[in-house]
């Protein structure tokens, strides 16, 4: 890779130029040219670079380990997830858990739940709890970023299973490691945060457990993902730290606690990219870049 | 608590009671209270006794209440102060906390308190409010120094406002007030000037450059402005610093009381420290200042309205008697001047008392200034002011004398004094007069009055009337005041001249008419008697006031004298103990002063009649005016006293006859008054708490001076101590020298000694040269002789070895004689054997040589043979090296593709094991969903069961087969699909294994691993059995390839096949033939051996070569073998 020949002598000044993604699309092609595909690289590579579109899902499934890194045995293994979640789908259909009109997201749900042998008897089904929304939340957020209904459910799956068992442990950390970010970035906002009480009640749960869903329209959540798959829980406290700071005056404004909950839990949707962008230069800049020769 | 509160809300009315004790004690409760109590209750209560009964008690509880309570006193206060009722009382006692300075008064530049001050300064038209208002504000501006600019204008706007009053509101102010206002205002232009000179400045700059407000400046500022030297921070410091609070951090407020004193040149409002810190310096000018001051008391005197007749009356009667007072000293005098003083005397005891007056004017007892040396003072201040008289007495007196009998010395007298006076006062502006200087004026002065006293003389009283009674030009007239008005003609102020003179007149008519009793003590000095001739015609009902007040006002100038001395007084015993010599100058100073004070005395005189207006001091008009109000009061209560007498005058009205008016006025006069003299009493308390400070400073200096001096004494022991040392070590010096020398004497003596001992052990020396050169001759002749005697030793060792070998020698030759002996003997016998054996080989004949020649050509033969088979097994040598070094580099090459095929097994391990996990996977969900489909197949069992037991039908045990045909249906339904799936799957795996291993024949029943083992051996042996006929096995059979059919062989294959074919096809060739050369030989070899047994006997030679043959054979197989790595055991 170092003594790639048909490396680009442009690619020094596309940066410059401010022409991101160029250089980054062809590596990340001689990435998945690879044969048993070397995920380290790419996981590192997702913390870097922004993911070309094209290659997010495929690039998620083999981060996720729904795709194994040979590319000889994918199509079998994409047939066998293919058999296991028809199989998954007809037992749910069977036991009239579901049915045609069902919503998809429900249906991932039910199906989640079989498998992690969660599944309630039909005649016990109660509303679903918080786990439950933030699955659903997560779903909704995922069925508009993929459209292959087994993709999406197998990458959901994959998704939460993963965050559960790698993030587990840091998530209720992260409220405070946004506090200490927060303080180094505008100490006035915490003050003001801390005096007024919302500190305490701003929509963590929204943030850190859905991970943005619902909270972030998909273009810009689906670039979140891209590090929180790659490995990376900080990106969410660094995402929150900036929306605080883009929406500091109108928070200054705001004693209330409710209120800030409130307008944090239903943020404006524009202009969300822009707070991505600045957030995922935050996190590099405290963080430091991931470093693995790509 | 909550029992005491009514009863000290009670005890605020007995605060006016009149039992010292019992208020004391009530007192004391209070301020427990308040201390205790965090409420305001109390303090408002307390405060609204004050408004109504103006208690002094109760000033002094909230003077001094603490911390908490200051604001809401303050609070309380400015609430009042909205009120218009009691917003004098409150500024009272404002005033009174003020200068009680309580630990927070600054606190007050916060609070809304000052701002309504400011307010009703601004906005109030009440002049008694505006006096006290702003005398609250001079005091407590020291105590807040640090402002900001809008409270600087606000205190700027109010000067403005006030500094205009009178010209705003023309006979609004009472005479009296305006006087008092015009004081303020004075005291306010000097603490502002003082403290803030460059805003100040800038603000007058601005303010009076209006032309509405140029009238103003003229008349009420620019006087103001005289008595100000330029401020140093008008130089050196700029706007923002002098608001700057650092700037203000290092003074106290008595510092900045001083400091704005330092700056005034007015001898009311300066500093007297300066005198002191610079006495050489300032003591001249001193007296000056106290001339003009002088001066300036009596012009000012005529700015102030309605008393304003009175006053001059009283002065200008005053001045004969003051004469007389302080000729008293002096013995001329007439027997009237005495009657007329034993009469003022006894007034004056009275109407004052002098301690009242010294209250006033000096500060309270409790600076420790003790009875006796107020005495001491005002009895050497009176010594020295009867002092003038006898210096300049010779002339003066002399003088008196020589006019004419008609006019009295008196008038002569006080012009005789009041002409250096006028010296001085003329000469202030340019010369610095010392002491004296002043005393060569007065004769100058006397020697004036001799030339002018002719011309003064007709002049009489009225006269001088007439002349007032004319305009300006007309003064010119006046030979008396010639010098004054030439002076000051242009200051004039001529609208208060014609009431001055109307009311002069007016008053030199009453002194005339109607009461010749007291007439007769004034008209006793020929002056009167003068005076009264000319107005004689003239009626005036005003009785008592020109009577009593030339005494009263003699008097009150005498105190006004004495308090000034006294007012330096307290100090002077201090400054006598720590610094004696300027004690001495400064009592110099007092005696120059008291001089002045003598001539300014009579110098009143003169310049009553018409001097600088605008040359005095607001100051010394209020103490004027005080002075003129207290005469007033005298008045008063005469007239009350001997009414029947007084109310005969018809014309007494004026100001005093309205007795209601008048009474109001006096109250008010009277209240202001105190507010002045508690102004003053806060200043002097200003002054007195940087006098001690400075004496503290004294002490330190005189202590530290002491110190030095007693340095100075040890310093002058240490150097007669170190004289003496010197002395003692010029001594030590020469004995030294005498030792020295000594030494020299002795240090030559020694040389010479030395070098006759040198000489001779030259001489030893070259004795013993000799002898050592002898020495080594003698030495040199024995070593020769040494090695002659070695060269002979050696000769005798040489000979006896000689000898030795000799003897050798002949020991060997016999031994050698005896051998040719015995070999001769021997000699002799084999002769004979070989006679014997010639005649032997002639027996034998030719067959010997047939055979050895047979032998020659076998062993030939042999040798070639041997040479040819060496030769053959060295080539294969060569060829079995080359194998070797082919197989070497085999090996790494091999060696590479095991591990490319580990790693590639590795691959496919992690590849099947990922595979394997998604199977898994797919296992489990499977699990799952039986596991879901069992519970809930289960539940609708139990549903079922529970129908069952619900319905409880009789035919039971029909039903129930009946259900699970039901149920099978449907479970039959999901279970197919699973079997399918879970089949499929199995089928598809054989199927990739079979792929896997790269066989076209499906489903054969081996297992992978055994088929490949098996396919191997059949290839092995198939490769054994392909080369029967070679009698060594093949290199081929190095085989350890994997067999061809195998997934791995056939990779291994690809990548050997381009090297090891062309190696495969060439070998077995080469080899067949080498082995059938070697077979032929083999059988050519025994024919000829049989051959060579028949043709030769010796039989020993050929079992040797047999074996030596098949040996050989068996050795190249093994070489060959050697090649071979693992299929020796097929050998056998």
């Amino acid at each position: 890779m170092v003594a790639e020949p048909s490396r680009n002598f442009r690619s020094a000044y596309y940066e410059k130029v401010g022409f991101r993604g160029v250089e980054e699309k062809k590596s990340l092609e001689i990435l998945l040219k690879d044969n048993p595909l070397d995920v380290e690289k790419l996981s590192t590579f997702s913390q870097r670079f922004p993911l070309p579109s094209m290659y997010r899902i495929h690039v998620w499934k083999v981060l996720l380990g729904i795709l194994p890194p040979h590319s000889d045995s994918h199509a079998l293994v994409s047939r066998y997830r293919l058999e296991q979640f028809d199989d998954v789908n007809g037992a749910l259909t069977a036991m009239r858990f579901i049915h045609a009109s069902t919503p998809a997201t429900e249906l991932y749900l039910r199906m989640y739940q079989l498998e992690s042998r969660q599944l309630p008897r039909r005649s016990e089904l109660r509303p679903p709890d918080d786990e439950d929304e933030n699955f659903l939340a997560i779903g909704r957020a995922m069925e508009e970023i993929v459209d292959d209904p087994v993709d999406c459910y197998w990458l959901i799956r994959c998704f939460i299973n993963q965050f559960k068992l790698k993030f587990g442990d840091s998530i209720p950390h992260l409220p405070k490691s946004l506090e200490h970010f927060l303080s180094q970035e505008d100490a006035a906002l915490l003050a003001h945060l801390k005096t007024s009480g919302a500190l305490r009640s701003l929509p963590y749960c929204l943030w850190f457990r859905r991970c943005f869903a619902g909270c972030l329209p998909e273009s810009s959540l689906q670039r979140v993902w891209d590090k929180v798959i790659s490995g990376s829980c900080k990106i969410l406290v660094f995402v929150a730290v900036e929306i605080l700071l883009s929406y500091k005056i109108m928070l200054m404004g705001m004693s209330d606690p409710d209120g800030v909950y409130n307008f944090l839990s239903n943020m404006p949707q524009e202009n969300t990219d822009a707070i991505v962008t600045k957030a995922i230069d935050l996190w590099h800049k405290h963080c430091g870049t991931p470093m693995h020769s790509v | 608590m909550a029992k005491d509160q009514p009863n000290v809300f009670d005890l605020v009315p007995l605060l006016g009671s009149t039992d010292l004790h019992e208020l004391e004690q009530v007192k004391n409760l209070l301020q427990e209270t308040l201390s205790a109590d965090k409420g305001t209750v109390l303090l408002n209560s307390l405060v609204d006794y004050f408004l109504e009964t103006s208690s002094s008690q109760a000033v002094d509880i909230l003077s001094s209440v603490r911390e908490p309570h200051d604001k809401y006193l303050l609070d309380k206060m400015n609430e009042c102060m909205g009120k218009q009722s009691c917003r004098l009382s409150t500024i009272t006692l404002l005033g009174h906390i003020v200068r009680k300075q309580p630990p927070w008064i600054h606190k007050i530049a916060r609070l809304p308190l000052l701002a309504s001050l400011l307010k009703c300064l601004k906005a109030d038209s009440d002049v008694v409010v505006l006096i006290t208002g702003v005398l609250v504000l001079i005091a407590l501006l020291p105590m807040i120094p640090q402002t900001n600019k809008q409270l600087l204008c606000e205190y700027f706007d109010i000067f403005g406002r006030l500094a205009a009053w009178n010209k705003r509101h023309p006979g609004h102010a009472h005479g009296v007030f305006a006087v008092h206002l015009h004081a303020s205002v004075y005291s306010l232009f000097h603490r502002l000037y003082g403290m803030y000179p460059c805003n100040f400045i800038s603000y007058l700059r601005a303010h009076y450059s209006m032309k509405e407000n140029v009238d103003t400046f003229e008349e009420v500022v620019k006087p103001m402005l005289e008595y100000v030297r330029i401020h140093p921070e008008l130089i050196t410091g700029t706007k923002e610093y002098e608001v700057d609070p650092i700037r203000w951090k290092r003074f106290e407020p008595h510092d900045i009381v001083i400091e704005c004193a330092k700056i005034s040149l007015d001898s009311k409002e300066a500093s007297s420290e300066e005198g002191y810190s610079t006495l050489s310096d300032h003591i001249p000018r001193r007296p000056v200042d106290h001339s003009r001051s002088c001066s300036e008391l009596s012009i000012h005197e005529i700015t102030s309205v309605t008393p304003m007749a009175a006053v001059r009356q009283s002065l200008s009667l005053s001045l004969p008697y003051l004469t007389v007072t302080q000729d008293s000293g002096s013995s001329a005098q007439t027997p009237n001047h005495q009657s007329d003083r034993m009469n003022s005397s006894g007034t004056m005891e009275e109407m004052w008392s002098p301690s009242s007056v010294c209250g006033m004017t000096t500060p309270p007892s409790s600076r420790g200034m003790s009875p006796t040396t107020v005495s001491d003072v005002s009895h050497s201040a009176s010594h020295l002011s009867g002092r003038i008289p006898s210096t300049s007495g010779d002339g003066k007196w002399t003088l008196s004398p020589s006019t004419p009998s008609g006019s009295s010395p008196l008038p002569s007298l006080s012009e005789e004094i009041g002409q250096p006076a006028q010296n001085t006062s003329s000469t202030q502006a340019k010369v610095i007069q010392t002491g004296k200087e002043l005393r060569k004026v007065t004769p100058r002065s006397i020697n004036n009055n001799g030339g002018a006293s002719d011309a003064k003389i007709p002049v009489s009283l009225a006269q001088l009337s007439d002349i007032v009674k004319r305009t300006d030009g007309g003064r010119e007239d006046d030979t008396i005041n010639e010098e004054i008005l030439s002076l000051t003609l242009g200051r004039l102020d001529f609208g208060m001249r014609q009431g001055l003179d109307s009311s002069f007149s007016g008053s030199l008519d009453t002194l005339l008419s109607s009461h010749p009793s007291h007439e007769q003590n004034l008209v006793s000095t020929p002056n009167r008697v003068e005076f009264s001739a000319k107005g004689g015609g003239e009626q005036q009902p005003w009785s008592f006031w020109p009577t009593f007040t030339p005494i009263e006002n003699g008097k009150s100038s005498n105190c006004s004298l004495s308090d000034l001395t006294k007012g330096s007084m307290p100090y002077e015993p201090l400054f006598d103990l720590a610094l004696p010599k300027v004690a001495s100058l400064f009592l110099e100073l007092k005696t120059t002063e008291a001089i002045r004070r003598a001539e300014q005395e009579s110098e009143h005189q003169e310049e009553l009649e018409g001097e600088d207006l605008s040359a005095t001091s607001p100051l010394e008009v209020l103490d004027r005016v005080i002075q003129q109000g207290h005469d007033t009061h005298e008045k008063v209560l005469k007239r009350t006293l001997s009414s029947q007498s007084q109310t005969a005058d018809p014309h007494s009205g004026g100001p005093v006859s309205t007795a209601s008016d008048e009474l109001g006025m006096l109250r008010s006069q009277l209240l202001l008054l105190h507010n002045q003299l508690l102004y003053e009493r806060h200043k002097r308390e200003q002054h007195a708490l940087r006098n001690r400070r400075l004496f503290g400073r004294i002490v330190n200096t005189t202590a530290l001076e002491e110190q030095n001096n007693s340095m100075k004494t040890q310093l002058k022991l240490q150097d007669i101590e170190i004289k003496t040392v010197q002395v003692s070590l010029k001594e030590e010096q020469r004995r030294s020298r005498h030792i020295q020398e000594d030494r020299d004497a002795l240090v030559n003596q020694l040389q010479t000694q030395i070098q006759q001992l040198q000489k001779e052990r030259n001489d030893y020396y070259s004795k013993m040269q000799e002898l050592k050169s002898d020495l080594q001759e003698n030495q040199k002749k024995v070593g020769e002789m040494e090695a002659e005697l070695q060269k002979a030793n050696n000769k005798v060792c040489n000979m006896g070895h000689m000898l030795s070998q000799l003897s050798i020698k002949l020991n060997n030759s016999e031994n050698m004689e005896q051998q040719m002996a015995f070999l001769n003997k021997q000699l002799l016998l084999l002769g004979e054997a070989n006679k014997l054996c010639m005649k032997e080989i002639d027996r034998l004949g030719p067959e010997v040589s047939k055979e050895l020649n047979m032998l020659q050509a076998s062993s030939l033969r042999e040798v070639e043979r041997l040479r040819q088979s060496s030769l053959q097994q060295s080539q294969r040598l060569e060829a079995a090296q080359q194998r070797i070094t082919d197989l070497e580099t085999q090996l790494p090459k091999k060696e590479q593709v095991i591990r490319e095929q580990k790693k590639l097994l590795e691959n496919v391990k992690s590849q099947a094991m990922e595979q394997l996990q998604a199977s898994e996977n797919r296992y489990l969900a499977q699990k799952h969903i039986t596991q879901a489909l069992q519970a809930e197949l289960l539940e609708l069992y139990s549903q079922i069961e529970l129908k069952i037991l619900n319905t409880k039908s009789p035919a039971k045990p029909t039903s129930e087969p009946n259900s699970p045909p039901n149920q099978r249906p449907k479970s039959n339904s999901t279970d197919p699909s699973a079997p399918s799936l879970s089949a499929d799957p199995v089928k598809k795996e054989e199927g990739m294994h079979v792929c896997v291993n790269g066989e076209i024949s499906a489903g054969s029943p081996q297992t992978p691993t055994a088929f490949i083992n098996g396919s191997q051996e059949e290839d092995l042996s198939a490769l054994t059995r392909s080369f029967p006929a070679l009698p060594c096995d093949s290199p081929l059979a190095v085989g350890s390839y994997p067999s061809t059919g195998s997934f791995l062989g056939k990779r291994a294959r690809e990548m050997f096949r381009n090297k090891s074919e062309s190696h495969y096809e060439g070998e077995p060739a080469a080899f067949t033939c080498l082995s059938k050369d070697l077979k032929v030989e083999s059988v050519a070899d025994p024919t000829e051996s049989v051959e060579l047994e028949e043709a030769t006997d010796q039989a020993d030679l050929q079992p040797m070569d047999r074996p030596r043959a098949y040996n050989i054979q068996r050795r190249r197989q093994q070489d060959l073998r050697i090649m071979d790595y693992n299929e020796t055991h097929h050998e056998h």
